[in-house]
């Protein structure tokens, strides 16, 4: 393999994986008890929508998924989305979602803490349900 | 002679040239021998070197296989740790956020330099202790909430001042309604429960002087003591949103003695002849009083899908207000008031209240006076840089006992520009200028000053 066919293999790698990053899928799942429409998963993770019938919703941030959620879902960066629950707790005393590392501590949460909300960029496996996918 | 000569000459010559054609071609051929030697003994060394090149390939194959197995199985160790851990990280986030205290705060610090110099008042110059504010959090379940403020401020005296802010506990009965009883931030208006203490979440480093806090001669009660049900719902075409709250009226204390309070024609004869005397602060009494008197109050907002980031409200604020004085002076003080705020995902932050008053004097024959006071505020982000300029009025009737007793009951207008830097998401570089013209200091008297402050000020 000569060097300039050694560049054109890497330059390729890297454009896919900068594509694969630009175009992941996203998926927004809940624990099996919670019942929500796709409309308001905006207000879940803003802090406005905080039960979904009895049930008390618990959001959940993937720290592996988060800018992407952001820029995706809640159309705004990390900055503004800490000050919007910053001034949530600050005036409501609401807990900010807690921050997970990845898709396994966040399915794992998920399953087994009603009412918890999050998101993945992995097909979600049994045990959570589907909410929306981006 | 000659002849021979020649014959001998041409037969060495041919001689010559018959010998050394066969020692050149001799030459030639040994250079190419020679050359051919090296090119073989480069290629033997490239040959030698691809053989070790293939048997460090053969090896590193035989132990990627090894390899292999052996991730396969590391794999699955790490899978089990992984989950191992998250179960732990997750029973401590639970654990957390049932039993923890989770604890943020503000804390701020600047310098300031003040021109003014009335009767009034005489500004401050040089290096300031903000506030340091903690908030704590505490859950007790899904629907038991808590918010405790503690906040500790230096004072002019040298003393450090530590206030209960806010001690509320709520049961939240969905999204539609939470109740709190406790003390809380008064809910009027947009400012007075998005910022209050959080120098660091407010763009602009001070607060519109007519929403100061009570201690430094605000004109309302920031704080209640009572009780406070809040809530929302998504609706079709936006989310509607309210507070309603009653509570404990404040009442005025530290009205200054002997200025014939209440009996005069109109109040503040002491202002009139520009002797200044009204030096009264409000009081929350969130203890209770012995003479009881209720403050109730209303908001109500609606954001609109259509236009994300926009906040339209009304709002309401009535009690029956007291003072000190010799002879007490009873006001009821009727406020209402819309506001608008839009603040979209970025760029933009525009903010505007409006307040009417409309008070009614109960002790005395004065009847009811008309007064406002509103500010508007926009500030733009870029980057890390948020330029903003505001603009606020007060128009404070000096005839309403109400105004007329408190420190801070003066008519002004104030502008002010500034410049925000965001240091990190939690840090804030602040420097604001101020031009303020204070009125009704006596008949035709005002001062106007200039103000420049800078804050340094983090959230965590």
């Amino acid at each position: 393999m000569t060097l300039r066919s050694a560049l054109r293999t890497l330059t390729a790698a890297c454009g896919f994986a900068v594509s694969a990053a630009a175009y992941a899928e996203l998926y927004v799942v809940a624990n099996p008890a919670v019942h929500l429409d796709d409309s308001d998963i905006k207000d879940v993770f803003k802090g406005e929508k905080q039960f979904a019938g009895a049930v008390k919703l618990v959001p959940i941030d993937n720290g592996a998924a988060q800018e992407i959620f952001l820029a995706d879902v809640m159309r705004m960066d990390a900055a503004r989305y800490n000050t919007i629950w910053t001034k949530k707790s600050f005036r409501e005393g609401l807990i900010p979602p807690p921050v997970k590392s990845g898709d396994i501590e966040v399915i794992s949460y998920v399953r087994r803490t009603p009412g918890a909300v999050g998101y993945v960029v992995s097909p979600p496996p049994n045990g959570v349900i589907l909410i929306r996918k981006y | 002679m000659n002849s021979s000569r020649r014959v001998a000459s041409a037969c060495a010559a041919v001689l010559a040239v018959t010998l050394a054609g066969p020692l050149h071609a001799e030459s030639t051929e040994a250079a190419k021998i020679r050359e051919l030697e090296k090119k073989l003994e480069r290629s033997l060394e490239l040959i030698e070197q691809l053989a070790a090149k293939i048997k460090h390939i053969e090896q590193a194959s035989a132990g990627l296989g090894d390899a292999q197995t052996k991730t396969a199985a590391q794999a699955a160790k790490i899978e089990a740790i992984e989950k191992h851990v998250s179960e732990i990280g997750g029973n401590l986030s639970r654990r957390a956020s049932e039993d923890g205290l989770p604890m943020h705060g503000f804390a701020d610090v600047g310098i300031l330099k003040s021109g003014e110099s009335n009767r009034a008042a005489k500004g401050r110059k040089g290096a300031v202790l903000g506030m340091f504010d903690l908030y704590l959090t505490p859950r007790f379940g899904d629907r038991v909430k808590t918010l405790i403020e503690l906040a500790f401020e230096a004072e002019q005296d040298g003393s450090t001042a530590a206030d209960l802010e806010r001690m509320q506990i709520g049961y939240t009965f969905g999204d539609a309604a939470t109740a709190w009883l406790g003390r809380f931030h008064t809910p009027y208006g947009y400012w007075n429960t998005a910022f209050h203490h959080g120098a660091q979440i407010q763009t602009a480093i001070q607060r519109p002087r007519f929403l100061d806090f009570e201690h430094d001669g605000g004109i309302l009660p920031a704080h209640t003591t009572g009780i406070w049900l809040s809530g929302s719902w998504g609706l079709e075409r936006g989310r509607l949103g309210y507070d309603v709250f009653a509570g404990n009226a404040p009442q005025i204390n530290g009205v200054a003695a002997g200025s014939a309070l209440g009996t005069a024609g109109i109040f503040s004869p002491a202002v009139n002849a520009g002797t200044y005397g009204g030096s009264g602060n409000l009081n929350l009494r969130h203890v209770g009083s012995t003479s009881h008197r209720t403050s109730t109050g209303f908001n109500a907002w609606f954001e609109p899908d259509a236009w994300y980031g926009l906040r339209l409200g009304v709002h309401g604020l009535r009690a029956e207000v007291v003072d000190d004085a010799a002879a007490v002076n009873r006001t009821l003080l009727g406020m209402t008031g819309a506001y608008a705020t839009y603040h979209p995902a970025d760029s933009w932050e525009v903010l505007g209240e409006y307040y009417r008053f409309r008070n009614q004097d109960r002790s005395g024959g004065t009847g009811n006076h008309g007064s406002w006071a509103g500010f508007a505020q926009v500030g733009y982000t870029a980057g890390k840089w948020t330029p903003f300029a505001r603009a606020e009025r007060a128009r404070l009737d000096q005839t309403d006992n109400y105004f007329g007793v408190q420190a801070n009951g003066r008519s002004y207008a104030r502008l002010a520009a500034g410049l925000r830097y965001d240091v990190d998401p939690k840090a804030a570089l602040k420097i604001e200028l101020h031009s303020t013209r204070q009125e009704d200091l006596g008949p035709g008297v005002s001062d106007t000053y200039p103000e420049i402050r800078l804050q340094y000020a983090i959230r965590f």
